[in-house]
């Protein structure tokens, strides 16, 4: 079947709302209440990102950002009907698309580690069963399903309009939900983070994961590696990071 | 695998269910509001401390689902995801209604806000057969909302009435009545409200809205469901009720949100509007 004739006016309609700059508004609507979309449209968009973003918004400074609002409803084709995403797909486009707009190269970083809290926040991850008072060694070590396990190559957690970096600066972040359903936010290294890594598929007891970053390092002394891990991995399940260990 | 919740039908006056009000509502629900109403699109796949806060409220009281996403008017593909997720959403939490706009809001991707479908022929059978898939998926029927609009899509070849009229008949779907959006377009499109009500499929209705609105400086009224309802919106509402009898009514109230008290004031006239119904009109000496 051919396109039924009213999608014309529907299309013609959102490319005005999209680029007004570029395209007419439709035959026939009158300039004063096409302005009333204009402004619901984009103003909506901007509420989400407004509150996800903070940090972008003050650190880039309103012009600037609402140029990069508009470049995104423009450019970038969103397909999630639930609102909670459309922050998501500002960092998707951030980090994906090629943007004429000259911005710090670190701000697909930034936005990411805003949206973050957002996401750990609702994650919808039911904690799976386990043994809270588990031997992390000997058993397999079960995280938290919320957890996500960052590394950033800028210090992230720094940056605001008082500090714009110019030099990267890796940084490893654990942010996850505790117990009473907070957003936490945890400075992690590049051990920790490759021994979480190294648990996410549940396969691997805690000792053979020590084991394996001793191989990858090229540890002398592998079993005093192990002694340390196991320092490590107590510590993030006192931090609600690691639950236990598989029941 | 969620827990399901037995089935809790709305009745009387409900009140829109949203974040800001859910610290003030645990402190103690007021007694006029019997139901709330929330969007799928907002609650729906949540975990953490917003599925929890939900849970508590739906475990005491019925909830209607109100979609903003659906887009029954829409180019793109009907997102039927959204209604698969909707549908085991709307179990979890027991509940038994779900509307949407008669709007589009994506072209080939999301706008994010309610548009005008163009009042023609094709416009009609497009929605109709998209609404039957909807209602298929569900496997029940769903209300359609008439929405506010600001402007008429021009090549118009039948009147509002008759396109929502039409489109309730054919897909044999339910009414979903906003007093408000009536309101808001009879002003700004010089017409009658009463006489368009009047030519609206209200036996069919099944859900009904009232809410503010704001008035642009040069008299345009913009629905942003922000300010208190006015006296002559009730008084649609009233008038509604001869016709339609005692049906479900939500107060919208989205933005410059007043407190508690203010906003249960408001659902307390919905409430006297409704069991006024219910009494006998006048008695004869």
């Amino acid at each position: 079947m051919n396109a039924p004739d009213f999608q014309d006016f529907q299309r013609a309609f959102g490319r005005h709302l999209r680029d007004p700059r570029l395209n007419p508004r439709p035959a026939g609507v009158p300039a004063r209440r096409m302005a009333v979309y204009n402004e619901l449209l984009f103003n909506n968009i901007c509420g989400f990102l407004d509150s996800c973003f903070p940090v972008c918004r003050a650190t880039l400074g309103e012009k600037k950002w609402r140029r990069l609002n508009r470049s995104f409803f423009r450019d970038w084709p969103s397909h999630t009907p639930w609102f909670r995403e459309i922050p998501r797909e500002f960092v998707r486009y951030l980090s994906e698309s090629t943007i004429k707009q000259p911005l710090p190269v670190w701000l697909a970083e930034l936005a990411h580690y805003e949206w973050v809290e957002l996401a750990v926040d609702i994650m919808d991850c039911p904690p799976p069963s386990h043994n809270s008072k588990g031997n992390l060694l000997i058993g397999q070590p079960v995280l938290n399903p919320t957890l996500m396990n960052l590394s950033y190559q800028w210090p992230v957690h720094k940056i605001g309009p008082a500090y714009r970096p110019r030099k990267p600066q890796a940084s490893c972040l654990l942010v996850y939900r505790d117990i009473y359903d907070k957003v936490q936010f945890v400075a992690s290294n590049p051990v920790t983070a490759r021994l979480l890594e190294l648990l996410k598929n549940n396969t691997l007891t805690g000792r053979a994961a020590c084991l394996e970053i001793a191989m990858e390092l090229q540890h002398p002394a592998p079993e005093a590696l192990v002694s340390h891990g196991l320092s490590i991995l107590e510590q993030l399940r006192q931090q609600g990071i690691i639950l236990g260990t598989q029941a | 695998m969620p827990q399901h919740q037995i089935p809790r039908p709305a009745s009387g006056a409900g009140l829109g269910f949203r974040r800001e009000l859910i610290e003030p509502l645990k402190a103690g629900v007021p007694s006029e509001i019997s139901f709330f109403e929330l969007a799928p699109e907002n609650w729906a796949g949540m975990g953490g401390k917003s599925a929890k806060d939900l849970r508590h409220f739906t475990e005491r009281y019925p909830f209607v689902c109100h979609g903003l996403s659906l887009s029954l008017g829409g180019i793109a593909p009907l997102d039927e995801n959204l209604l698969r997720r909707t549908k085991s959403f709307m179990a979890e939490h027991g509940m038994t209604l779900y509307t949407e706009h008669l709007s589009w809001c994506a072209d080939d991707s999301h706008l994010y806000d309610l548009l005008p479908i163009p009042l023609t022929e094709n416009a009609v059978k497009w929605t109709v057969d998209r609404i039957k898939r909807a209602q298929d998926i569900l496997g029940m029927r769903i209300g359609i909302e008439n929405a506010s609009y600001y402007v008429a899509p021009p090549g118009a070849e039948m009147n509002e009435a008759e396109f929502i009229s039409s489109i309730v008949r054919e897909a044999d779907c339910l009414l979903h009545l906003d007093v408000n959006n009536i309101y808001v377009n009879s002003q700004n499109f010089n017409f009658d409200p009463l006489d368009f009500m009047a030519a609206l499929p209200l036996e069919r209705t099944c859900y009904v809205h009232v809410a503010g609105h704001f008035v642009e400086p040069d008299g345009l009224l913009i629905d942003t469901h922000g300010a208190e309802v006015i006296d002559p919106v009730w008084s649609l509402l009233e008038t509604a009720y001869q016709q339609i009898g005692n049906v479900p009514t939500c107060l919208e109230r989205d933005f410059n949100m007043p407190d508690l008290n203010a906003l249960s004031a408001e659902v307390r006239q919905i409430a006297h509007l409704q069991s006024a119904l219910d009494k006998p009109k006048r008695k004869i000496a």
